[in-house]
């Protein structure tokens, strides 16, 4: 396998059940198989409850699964304890969230400065790098509010500098423009490709959206835990 | 940047937090009182103690429980390095003034010239010296135990006492064991006396000074049929300069002064130092035990605050923990808020105690303003105290960390 094509991320006959032996067993996840290679778009649809956020969960390590392997540049990560998860989190994956989940109490500057206080980036490297995000996603001018003080387009902006921080080589979008109107669900596609093409980053976006799925160069289409279509377009 | 549990987080609870840090001020406000009123009280006495003008004391079980006191004293006088040693025999009686004025007085039967040499420097400034009540070594009157001798009927009156009641030198006063003017005996008034500052109120302000055997003779504890026999309180007996400051050599006079009396207590004012500064310590311990309950208190309310917090906020905590955010800075975090909030309250508290002490110093009724007037507070028990609180906080901190880390953070972000 040549260098540019190995895997950053596979997951191998990976189940995710929940409240396992009870009576209200739910089995989120049954046997995935998915392979994704650094620089990808994927599109994750299907019908709610069909597993997509597990599967994102599982990718960015905020879950483990109940049984297989998730591996990370080919090495298995679920022996890892949840202080080296947490660290490959920070340095190796870039959450968007449906809902933005800024933290109320920073300013947009602060959000976008959280990851990179917590990998200890130097003082004057962050401002200079939560500044260039600012302005990458169109918030120049804007870096003192607060986030009760921005729009929702302008908060999912905050939310992808947020993402980039730490230049990631994963970017998962959990549902992105769920909340947002058309013209800025436009605004945060652009936004997405362009960062995912300047940064060189995987980018896994879990929709409904037909527009956004359009988007990406790979669909996959899930249902009862199961994959049940992985198409790439030519 | 704004913290969990800094300003940014203090802006969505302030009131949890205000009422927090009352809570933990007021738990740390009462020993600080407490212990600063006491310790202040304590040095105070302590002072008197290594202040007085006497080293070594005679006592007995029971009041006037000293028998023969005249005798004794000739016998502790008689000890070498032995300067002064003065029966004090202190009771109540009434006293009838010229203008028909009765009123309880406490009266103190003395050796006029033994008493001044036990005065502490403070003390002997407020005595008119050589006091003048006549004979001083009052063994004219005494006459060998027989009282048969001719009495001064000389007394000193305090200057709050003879303030009140115009009182001039000259005058005659009627002293009674009883509240019967017709029992009592005419004294002629020789002088007053200034009345020495106390932690217990103006006790001795309404007083009077007067030979021990005419006390003795007035009150039924004179002569061999009496129940006690030349009776006194005890004896204060003062040593020559180089003894005093000597405590192995006080030592050697005290163990004197008790193989002359098996049977009395007697201890040197270096031993009641001693005794003092321990029952000091006890005190002290007693009070910090007392304000554990309130500072408990205060506690929980700091953990269930932060545990709240962390309720509220436990969305953050899973969005910072779904970033990669080490769960050690996250717990740093909430225990620095805990603590942060800790050291306010106990700043305020002890800000609040230093207060309190001021105001009782001010408006207290004159015996609670004279004891505040002591208050002492010591720098490092201070520091020790709010050292002590702060880290009890962490405990009420570890609490709320043990939850916020148990976050699911799939759960935590639903």
């Amino acid at each position: 396998m040549s260098r540019a094509a190995a895997p950053l991320i596979e997951l191998v006959q990976v189940t995710r059940t929940y409240g396992r032996g009870s009576p209200d067993e739910v089995r989120a996840l049954r046997g995935i198989d998915l392979t994704i290679t650094p620089g990808e778009f994927l599109s994750v649809a299907g019908p709610s409850g069909c597993g997509k956020t597990t599967l994102l969960n599982l990718l960015g390590l905020l879950d483990s699964p109940t049984s297989g392997e998730v591996r990370w540049n080919e090495e298995p990560v679920g022996h890892r304890t949840d202080r080296a998860r947490a660290r490959m989190r920070l340095e190796g994956v870039g959450f968007i969230f449906q809902r933005f989940y800024l933290l109320p109490t920073l300013t947009a500057r602060e959000n976008v400065e959280l990851p990179m206080r917590a990998l200890r980036v130097p003082h004057g490297e962050r401002t200079r790098r939560a500044g260039r995000l600012l302005e990458e996603v169109g918030l120049t001018g804007r870096e003192k509010a607060f986030p009760h003080q921005l729009s929702g387009g302008e908060e999912q902006r905050v939310a992808v500098a947020r993402a980039l921080a730490n230049e990631p080589g994963l970017l998962l979008a959990d549902e992105p423009t769920g909340e947002l109107d058309s013209g800025n669900t436009q605004a945060i596609l652009a936004l997405l490709e362009k960062v995912r093409h300047d940064h060189a980053a995987s980018l896994v976006v879990v929709t409904h959206n037909p527009e956004v799925a359009r988007r990406a160069q790979r669909h996959i289409t899930m249902r009862d835990g199961t994959v049940l279509q992985d198409v790439r377009e030519a | 940047m704004r913290r969990w549990g800094r300003v940014g987080a203090l802006r969505h609870s302030r009131l949890q937090f205000v009422l927090a840090v009352a809570a933990i001020a007021t738990a740390v406000a009462l020993p600080v009182v407490l212990v600063s009123v006491g310790g202040g009280v304590s040095a105070h006495e302590l002072s008197n103690l290594e202040n007085a003008g006497y080293q070594i004391v005679v006592s007995a079980a029971g009041v006037h429980g000293i028998t023969d006191a005249h005798n004794y004293t000739k016998a502790i006088l008689a000890i070498p390095g032995v300067t002064a040693a003065s029966p004090v025999l202190s009771v109540t009686i009434d006293a009838f003034t010229p203008k028909g004025a009765v009123t309880p007085v406490l009266a103190e039967g003395i050796i006029p010239g033994q008493f001044g040499p036990t005065l502490s420097p403070a003390e002997a400034g407020l005595f008119p010296l050589p006091l003048p009540l006549g004979d001083p070594t009052d063994l004219v009157h005494w006459a060998n135990g027989t009282y048969d001798g001719p009495a001064t009927y000389d007394m000193l009156v305090s200057s709050p006492y003879a303030d009140e009641y115009h009182i001039t030198t000259g005058e005659k006063l009627v002293l009674s064991p009883v509240a019967n003017r017709s029992l009592g005996t005419t004294y002629t008034v020789t002088g007053s006396f200034g009345v020495p500052p106390s932690v217990l109120g103006p006790t001795g302000a309404f007083a009077v000074l007067l030979p021990l055997s005419d006390l003795q003779t007035l009150t039924g504890f004179a002569g061999t049929g009496a129940v006690a026999p030349d009776a006194a309180d005890t004896i204060q007996v003062a040593v020559t300069g180089s003894i005093s400051t000597n405590p192995v050599a006080l030592d050697h006079v005290r163990a004197k002064v008790q193989a002359l009396f098996p049977y009395y207590g007697v201890s040197s004012l270096t031993q009641e130092a001693q005794q003092l500064e321990a029952a000091t310590g006890v005190l002290t311990g007693f009070y910090l035990a007392l304000s554990s309950v309130g500072i408990t208190v205060g506690l929980l309310f700091l953990a269930l605050v932060l545990l709240r917090r962390v309720e509220a906020d436990r969305r953050s905590i899973g969005i910072r923990r779904a970033l990669g955010i080490p769960s050690r800075t996250i717990a740093a975090e909430i225990l620095g808020s805990g603590a942060t909030l800790a050291l306010v309250g106990a700043a305020v508290g002890v800000a609040a105690g230093y207060l309190i002490v001021e105001a009782l110093s001010a408006w207290a009724n004159a015996a609670v303003q004279e004891a505040a007037r002591l208050a002492v507070f010591e720098p490092l028990l201070l520091a020790e105290l709010v050292g002590g609180i702060v880290g009890l906080s962490l405990l009420a901190g570890a609490v709320a960390t043990r939850s916020a880390l148990r976050t699911e953070i799939t759960e935590a972000l639903r």
